[in-house]
């Protein structure tokens, strides 16, 4: 027996060793190149189509269910965080939407599954609950253990994918960060993704690609993401068929390209002598030569939910900041949007493409839908 | 930050009052002054000015053949969370939100066993009582291992402790402290919080100790459980 005193040295020895070998969560991740999305199933299944001829595929930014609350980091606003009982009032709002349009492949951006500033509702997990989709998948584009930054903590938000057919391959796809940021403040921001999903629609090799494009870079980081989004989808096997879209942050070609002075706040200046940053970031599409017309290459060699020379007319704009004369009765539907940056693209025809301006209270964003014909 | 977790995961009961007129602090640990024989005061200096603080231990005749000793602190972090609420980088809690003023009164009862010459266990119990000037928003809580169990006494009202250590000497000049902590705040949905540290005390000369360890937390927040695992280091001077 050995004497007390080195036992007691031994075990405690041990339990350092042993837990100095255990692995921490990062405070940020950083995510591989390419990796597995996350996938999720319906706890409770509805009927699907053996064989349907056609897809009503849609593509939302849904704001992370702040609907068009003030929100301190896209429009004029000081709200940061809700509480989780206004997030599902939000999000009910949206799944009424979505259970009455039924569109079968559903693309959605800006979706939180555990933040602080939504009540840390999975998203996810809320909408297959409430809506008749079976299966989704999720690709995180910031996840973060604490934001230490305007009160935001925790946050896990990024792109999702719902369908009614199994999501067979769901895979991450990095993109560049941006450059136009200190490297402190890049460690904590957002990691943009395309989410690229396998889903297994009846008699065809069907893919679905979402994706939500850098907002704010003054720097070629959005040509960098919308190029690298073009090659995922020109890469996919050209006998499938693919639904591909998001909120890509850019204008149509022949599109104005400066907001800056119509989402000023309060104290902001721009476009004067000395003004640093010239541009109100997020406002302003043209950073870099042939930023304004980076989409063409889509409509040239894919089908478009709503084609180019229609992109620009005011009735298919997808989104604006907060809008302080919301619901004024002189407004139209319109009135509410003022540029375009939601798009779906298809290998397939595209029909009966429609941007759902008349919900102009569920998110700073319009959803665009379309009918996908399947071979 | 790193400072003042190691000031929440250090403001316990030490084992040993320092002798009368004795000093010793950490570069994290708070400043500890031997007031007499039985009485410890104790506050983190650099810290009071972001959160006032003031601990009293004091020696109690033995019980039961045990050391007996109690620890009473206050501490007040609404200049710190004040500080933290605000836009921008540094902004740990939404300026939409008011810091009220917060008062917390800790009280620990600790029973200590010597087990022979070199090893010595010790049982503690605690009750903090908390105090805010105007119901705080759950939306405020920090929910960070260490801080989010330390801070949900102001949204509870009150929270209970309970902590065993167990300290010694490993070599001459190496002593070694673990400890096993479990937090609660009695019906408050996330009030669970267990901790264990174990801190290396390596003794550079008799008055400089030079201290290395982790601490292993497992917690409820608002967003569910986690495990964390932090490092503690700290550098200690006597005189």
């Amino acid at each position: 027996m050995k004497p007390k005193h080195s036992l007691i040295r031994t075990f405690s020895t041990l339990g350092l060793m042993g837990f100095v070998l255990l692995s921490c969560e990062p405070l940020v991740t950083e995510f591989r190149d390419i990796e597995d999305a996350i996938l999720y199933e319906s706890s409770s299944k509805t009927n699907i189509q053996n064989s349907p001829d056609s897809l009503l595929v849609m593509t939302w930014n849904v704001r992370f269910g702040a609907a068009r609350i003030p929100w301190f980091g896209d429009s004029c606003g000081d709200r940061v965080i809700m509480t989780s009982g206004e997030v599902v009032v939000h999000l009910e709002n949206i799944a009424d939407y979505i259970n009455n349009i039924q569109p079968d492949i559903l693309l959605l951006q800006e979706v939180d599954v555990e933040s602080k500033r939504s009540g840390y509702v999975d998203q996810v997990r809320w909408f297959l609950d409430n809506t008749y989709f079976n299966y989704g998948a999720y690709a995180s584009m910031w996840q973060a253990q604490f934001i230490p930054s305007d009160g935001l903590g925790r946050v896990d938000a990024g792109n999702a994918i719902l369908s009614r057919w199994e999501i067979t391959e769901a895979e991450r796809i990095q993109l560049p960060l941006r450059t136009d940021q200190d490297g402190l403040t890049q460690y904590f921001y957002l990691r943009r993704n395309i989410l690229k999903t396998r889903i297994d629609v009846p008699n065809h090799d069907f893919y679905a690609v979402c994706t939500h494009t850098t907002a704010f870079a003054t720097d070629d980081t959005k040509q960098k993401h919308i190029e690298m989004f073009y090659e995922t989808i020109s890469s996919i096997d050209t006998n499938a068929v693919f639904i591909a879209g998001g909120d890509l942050n850019s204008v149509p070609p022949e599109s104005t390209t400066d907001y800056c002075m119509s989402d000023i706040c309060s104290g902001e200046s721009f476009h004067q002598a000395g003004d640093d940053p010239e541009h109100k970031e997020g406002s302003y599409f043209y950073n870099f030569v042939g930023e304004p017309n980076l989409i063409q290459p889509f409509y040239t060699y894919f089908n478009s939910a709503i084609g180019v020379v229609d992109a620009s007319l005011e009735s298919n704009f997808t989104h604006s900041p907060w809008n302080t004369d919301e619901e004024s009765e002189n407004y139209t539907d319109s009135d509410y949007w003022d540029r375009k940056l939601d798009y779906l693209f298809s290998n397939q025809p595209l029909k009966e493409g429609k941007t759902h301006q008349n919900q102009h209270q569920l998110s700073d964003h319009a959803p665009v839908s379309a009918v996908l014909g399947l071979p | 930050m790193v400072g003042i977790v190691s000031f929440l995961c250090t403001t316990a009961a030490a084992s040993e009052n320092l002798p009368k007129g004795n000093f010793e602090t950490g570069l994290f640990q708070p400043l500890r002054y031997g007031l007499s024989e039985k009485i410890e005061i104790g506050t983190h200096p650099v810290l009071m000015f972001f959160i006032p603080n003031l601990a009293v231990q004091k020696h109690h005749p033995n019980w039961a053949g045990l050391a007996l000793a109690s620890r009473h602190s206050l501490f007040v972090p609404t200049p710190l969370l004040k500080m933290v609420t605000k836009k921008g980088v540094g902004g740990f809690i939404s300026p939409e939100f008011d810091v009220p003023l917060m008062i917390a009164l800790k009280n620990e009862i600790q029973l200590k066993r010597t087990l022979n010459d070199s090893w010595i266990l010790s049982g503690t119990a605690g009750l903090t009582l908390a105090y805010c000037s105007k119901k705080l928003d759950k939306r405020t809580t920090i929910d960070l291992p260490v801080v989010f169990p330390r801070l949900g006494v102001f949204y509870n009202g009150y929270g209970i402790n309970f902590r065993l250590d167990f300290s010694g000497t490993l070599l001459p000049r190496l002593d070694l402290l673990t400890d096993l902590n479990v937090l609660l705040l009695p019906g408050m949905e996330e009030g669970f919080a267990f901790e264990h540290k174990s801190l290396l005390t390596w003794a550079l000369s008799n008055r400089t100790d030079i201290q290395i360890g982790y601490k292993l937390i497992f917690g409820e927040y608002p967003f569910g459980v986690q495990w964390h695992l932090l490092p503690l280091l700290d550098i200690l001077w006597r005189w």
